[in-house]
């Protein structure tokens, strides 16, 4: 309980300040990835390799690959960036840059700096999928898409929860990661598969068993697939729902298990 | 090296029964310890012997398997934030902060405690000034010299004014001329009233700076006082040098064995042995017709009889 309760501590928000600090200093060349990628994937391949899609039925309704691939890329882009900054640009602080050592020598302990991280993590990539939302809103405006932005403000709160389930998955891997040449193992075996095979970039509908179990449990799929219904449909699914329920999952069981791990790690504790 | 401040009744730190296990290794076992205000206190050893993880037991780095640790009166188990605002940390590695200034790893550093340190603007401007790293305020900490990265760790933990102050090795690595300027800067701290505790390799940093040593050896305590008082129970009261090679080599070896003082240590082609007075009286009895130096016992061998027990 003190692990889940530390979220709320100031020590956990001055580490998260300390991170946007360093950011902020950085944001005419950081901005670039968040502002550029989703207007590159959408033209590439949603209007692009899109225009030789045709339109296709999708829960009833007919989609263009690019009105399919919107909420996709959404989606994607809370995944990876919080995804990212757990895994990469905290283990280069917990390792390479002793940040964390100096944090723990002052009323900062282990828990705030994990619940520091992780909340960071959930912040960027809440502020790249709004970065998004405006690039999709200007290919709205253009006549590209026509999507219901009804309720979308509503999902940041969602796209936040899942930011942080996602840096606390990532944060698993800064633990165990012997090096960090380590971390092409869970990006190329678990993430880069978890990524596409949830409904972002293209439809994965299947009968089969396993594949129907597989996206039952995987959080990414009905976050896709959510935002995806509320966009196109202006309807709330069932899949937000789900949504929460699996990020608040992997919040509960993940960071108890990555503040373990990086006990063992950090401070060389059993 | 001028003295100030009186040493208070009162610890400022008092650590008592301090046990920490890493697997089935018991690396500190039982160990107590305490520093008042205006006091410097040695912590000595060898590799291993638990100086470090000591050290982080006493400023929260690390929670004991037993034992408890008060901070002016406060116990580190039932308030460690209240804890951690009364000390400063000065680790062995260099942990600041690599994405800031100088200046700004000072003044992020008081981000970190509660109560804020009060107009952390003006105590930067003091710290930069005293640790004469003003002129390095823009740059970033990795361009800096290995003295100067010293001095900015020293100065970070005094940013938010704390009563204690840990400084583990705080000049390995550092030629004599950087050595030199932190002892200046951890004299005046001690001066001013800090509790510091310091780990060392340095045995000449250890016997200018230390008011009192704490030796360890194997988790555990095995001296703790003034470090003459420290140096004559386990070193001995006196300490004769010699030439390794001269023909009674062996008889000197076989009488040390018989009187009790154990084996020589050699060092290059000398070798060396403490003695009590009346050993001293008995050699000198029994070798008067050799060439020897006496000289009085210094840290160095301590350090080398702590390791020539271990090995």
């Amino acid at each position: 309980m003190r692990l889940y309760l530390a979220m709320t501590a100031w020590q956990s928000w001055a580490v998260l300040r300390r991170h946007l600090t360093v950011y902020l200093r950085n944001w005419h060349t950081a901005a670039l990835p968040p502002i550029f990628e989703p207007i590159i994937l959408l033209l590439v391949f949603g209007v692009g390799l899109g225009s030789n899609i045709p339109d296709f039925d999708w829960k009833s309704q007919n989609v263009s690959y690019l009105a399919y691939l919107a909420p996709g890329i959404l989606a994607y882009t809370v995944f990876m960036t919080a995804f990212f900054q757990a895994l990469f640009a905290a283990y280069i602080r917990m390792h390479y840059q002793k940040t964390w050592d100096g944090q723990l020598t002052t009323q900062v302990r282990l828990e705030h700096v994990v619940w520091g991280e992780a909340l960071w993590s959930a912040s960027l990539g809440l502020a790249y999928a709004v970065i998004v939302l405006f690039v999709l809103l200007g290919f709205n405006l253009g006549g590209w898409l026509d999507l219901h932005w009804t309720g979308v403000i509503a999902t940041l709160p969602l796209l936040f929860l899942a930011g942080v389930a996602f840096a606390a998955l990532g944060l698993l891997f800064t633990a165990i990661v012997p090096t960090i040449d380590h971390m092409n193992i869970p990006f190329y075996l678990v993430i880069m598969p978890l990524g596409f095979a949830s409904n972002t970039y293209f439809p994965l509908e299947s009968d089969a068993l396993l594949a129907q179990a597989w996206l039952m449990i995987n959080p990414l799929h009905h976050l896709a697939e959510g935002v995806r219904l509320l966009l196109l449909s202006g309807v709330w699914s069932f899949h937000l729902i789900m949504a929460v329920f699996l990020f608040l999952l992997m919040i509960a069981i993940l960071l108890p298990v990555d503040l373990r791990l990086l006990r063992r790690r950090v401070l060389g504790e059993n | 090296m001028s003295r100030v401040i009186q040493n208070s009744p009162k610890p400022l730190l008092a650590a008592h029964g301090l046990v920490k296990h890493f697997g089935s290794a018991r690396v500190v076992n039982g160990v107590d310890l305490q520093c008042r205000s205006g006091e410097i206190l040695g912590m000595l050893g060898a590799n291993g012997a638990g100086k470090t993880t000591t050290l982080r037991l006493c400023y929260g780095f690390l929670q004991p398997d037993e034992g408890r640790v008060f901070i002016d009166g406060v116990e580190r188990e039932k308030d460690p934030d209240g804890v951690n605002r009364l000390i400063g940390v000065c680790t062995q590695d260099d942990t600041f902060d690599t994405d800031f200034t100088v200046r700004d790893n000072l003044l992020w550093f008081g981000h970190y405690f509660r109560p804020r340190p009060t107009d952390i603007e003006s105590r930067v401007r003091e710290l930069l000034e005293r640790f004469d790293l003003a002129r390095y305020a823009t740059a970033k900490p990795d361009t800096l010299s290995g003295g100067y990265r010293r001095r900015l760790m020293i100065a970070r933990a005094l940013v938010h004014q704390p009563k204690v102050l840990f400084l583990d090795e705080p000049t390995t690595g550092l030629d004599p001329q950087a050595r030199m300027a932190v002892w200046e800067l951890v004299d005046g701290l001690r001066n001013e009233g800090l509790g510091i505790v310091l780990t060392t390799h340095y045995m000449d940093e250890a016997e200018r700076l230390s008011d009192n040593l704490l030796i360890l050896k194997e988790g555990q305590v095995v001296s703790v006082g003034a470090p003459r008082t420290v140096l004559g129970d386990l070193v001995g009261e006196h300490v004769v040098v010699l030439d390794a090679k001269i023909p009674e080599a062996e008889m000197i070896e076989s009488w040390l064995d018989k009187e009790g003082f154990g084996e020589p240590t050699r060092i290059l082609n000398t070798w060396q042995f403490a003695l009590d007075g009346a050993g001293l009286a008995r050699f000198s009895a029994t070798f008067g017709q050799l060439r020897f130096e006496v000289r009085p016992p210094n840290l160095d061998d301590l350090f080398l009889q702590l390791t020539d027990d271990d090995s």
